[in-house]
């Protein structure tokens, strides 16, 4: 697959590139460490990657065989509308996931993890940049009267809090977030970018093969480490447990089911855009693929805790031996089961799609008594997060909803949702993100954005 | 220099899936390994593994059946090294579970990492091979390398 580059124009990248010193201070560092843990790679490139073999036509959907739109106007005015939706959701992803990983990027207890990390959000600032040039490298005036610089201002000033999807409004507790987070939201992340690379809007699917090749590397950059650490926690490292990690894989785990949509059995979340030739599957076949594959990766974790435990077990006692755990939910060999990793049911702590507000227990039982419920999930919650105004908000939505005081569609609603206004830099009230630059055109170095 | 060898084996084999390497093939590369080698190393092949990735995620390939990964072949398309700049496809590590030798897996894993190879430009693929390891020689052969006018040298140090 070749790829080709592309630069956006001046006053967008200098809008991007300011985000980043407010949002990512610590990118400079990626520079430093680069030699070091990322030898002979080829450097950071702050840019749009475009692939240039996608198919031309139309490859599913009711407009299949025909060509792929190459503007927004050439889509039917629908598909159009929710392409624009889709990209503005993934542009907040991208900045959002930024924003949570540097709160506690500095927290890291192994410089190769911080290295890791560090590169996954440069990376993931490029996948941003790759948004921001597919909202600013077209005419979008057939389904929004917002121009190009206003929907950019809009996706740069979002924060943790204001992002599109809630898995981008927690903050992270801990440097265990961010490893959790890549491995099973920037899995979600990579569902969405396979799905879309059959998209019907060409210049979209050409941009989902260079991003899925990093995305891999962040799925390892979240699944080896955790990996490391469930031998450590296994070896009776007092301070890797397998319960912190079990606790995260909780949080992040649960939102990250709502980052497919409405996926209520026998509903048609996510239809419309398989028929309109923008992604290859619903949102329920995504998120049942999804499941299965983050309880992969809970197998693979805990076979590594179950052999580290037991290193006189031979490799395949050790396979029986975790699958007897799996089966009987018991105790055997020094082991219980309660000591591996687990996923809660899929209703389970939910705030949309199926099971939102209703009281299941962490194994799918019901409860009539929502303390009880609340009780149950804050159980399975990390503490700190446990503390926060997120648990406390559901708390409250499942009590009112339950005493018939706000109804379920209200309570869904209810979410803390995007601010759409217009803002400014941080740094100087009146200035925006985006701003006029002399000669416009290409990128580079020399613009002077803020007085 | 391919490392780990194809071992002894035999066996009815499930229908095989070639796919491109990801974080989740890490132990069944490792289990591959172990039984050939008697060594459980996951932190080396989580290494390997990472690399790989890193470098090219669409690359390196592996062979499952029935959900287990049977065969694994690292590589990647690198130039300028050793003073030959052309763009070469290595092929650095491959392995194949006991079980399943002389089921064609390793040809499958060859044929897909070729070809990717090929789509990045690559003209020539390039490997190293010990002599002793003659399982692997013949195999190598198999798939089409031949003896190249590059002497291999070393320097005990």
């Amino acid at each position: 697959m070749a790829e080709i580059k592309r630069d956006m124009p001046r006053e967008y990248h200098e809008a991007v590139v300011h985000w980043q010193k407010h949002n990512f201070p610590d990118y400079p560092k990626l520079v430093q460490l680069w030699d070091r843990y990322f030898p002979r790679d080829e450097p950071f490139c702050l840019c749009a990657k475009l692939a240039d073999d996608v198919d031309p036509e139309i490859q599913l959907g009711d407009r299949k065989g025909q060509p792929k739109a190459l503007s927004p106007k050439e889509l039917p005015q629908d598909a159009a509308h929710l392409l624009l939706g889709q990209i503005r959701a993934q542009a907040s992803t991208e900045f959002g996931s930024i924003q949570q990983h540097e709160g506690t990027l500095a927290r890291a207890a192994d410089p190769q993890d911080q290295a890791w990390v560090l590169r996954v959000m440069a990376e993931e600032l490029r996948h941003g940049y790759q948004m921001v040039h597919l909202l600013t490298s077209q005419d979008w005036s057939s389904v929004t009267e917002q121009k190009p610089a206003d929907m950019v201002e809009e996706i740069l000033n979002m924060n943790t809090g204001s992002h599109v999807l809630a898995a981008f409004n927690l903050e992270f507790d801990s440097f265990t977030d961010n490893v959790v987070f890549a491995a099973l939201i920037d899995r979600v992340g990579k569902y969405q970018l396979s799905m879309q690379k059959v998209s019907a809007y060409e210049p979209y699917a050409a941009s989902m093969p260079p991003m899925l090749k990093e995305e891999a590397f962040h799925l390892a950059a979240g699944v080896v480490p955790l990996r490391r650490w469930v031998e450590r926690a296994a070896k009776g490292d007092a301070l890797v447990t397998m319960e912190v990690i079990q606790k995260s894989v909780v949080k992040w785990f649960v939102r990250g089911l709502e980052m497919f949509g409405d996926d209520r059995p026998g509903g048609h979340g996510g239809d419309d855009a398989v028929r309109m030739g923008l992604k290859d599957m619903n949102n329920r076949q995504a998120q049942d693929s999804y499941i299965a594959e983050v309880q992969k990766v809970l197998d693979d974790l805990n076979e590594r805790y179950v052999r580290a435990k037991r290193p006189d077990l031979s490799r395949d006692e050790a396979d029986a031996l975790y699958a007897k755990l799996k089966r009987e939910k018991g105790s055997a060999d020094g082991i219980a089961y309660e000591d591996l990793l687990r996923l809660p049911d899929r209703r389970f702590f939910r705030r949309r799609g199926e099971g939102a507000f209703q009281m299941y227990g962490f194994d799918g039982q019901t409860f009539d008594d929502p303390e009880k419920c609340i009780a149950d999930v804050a159980a399975h919650l990390p503490e700190a997060y446990r503390a926060s105004v997120d648990v406390r908000h559901w708390s409250n939505m499942l009590r009112k909803v339950h005493a018939g005081e706000v109804s379920l569609k209200d309570a869904i609603k209810s979410m803390p949702r995007l601010a759409r206004v217009g803002g400014s830099c941080p740094c100087a009230r009146s200035v925006r993100w985006v701003m006029d630059v002399d000669g416009g055109g290409a990128s580079g170095e020399g613009a002077r954005l803020h007085p | 220099m391919v490392r780990t060898a194809r071992a002894a084996g035999g066996g009815v084999m499930a229908e095989i899936r070639i796919h491109p390497l990801t974080e989740l093939d890490i132990d069944g590369i490792t289990r591959i390994d172990e039984r050939i080698t008697g060594r459980y190393r996951p932190e080396v092949w989580e290494e390997r593994v990472t690399y790989y990735i890193r470098r090219d995620a669409e690359a390196s390939q592996v062979a499952e059946a029935d959900g287990a990964v049977v065969g694994f072949m690292l590589g990647e398309v690198r130039g300028g090294e050793f003073g030959l700049e052309e763009a070469t496809g290595w092929l650095d590590f491959m392995g194949v579970d006991p079980g399943t030798r002389g089921k064609g897996v390793g040809a499958r894993l060859a044929e897909a990492l070729l070809a990717h190879f090929r789509s990045c430009g690559a003209h020539v693929a390039r490997t190293m091979v010990r002599n002793e390891d003659e399982q692997i020689l013949g195999f190598v052969r198999s798939i089409g390398f031949a003896p190249a006018p590059i002497s291999s040298l070393e320097k005990r140090l």
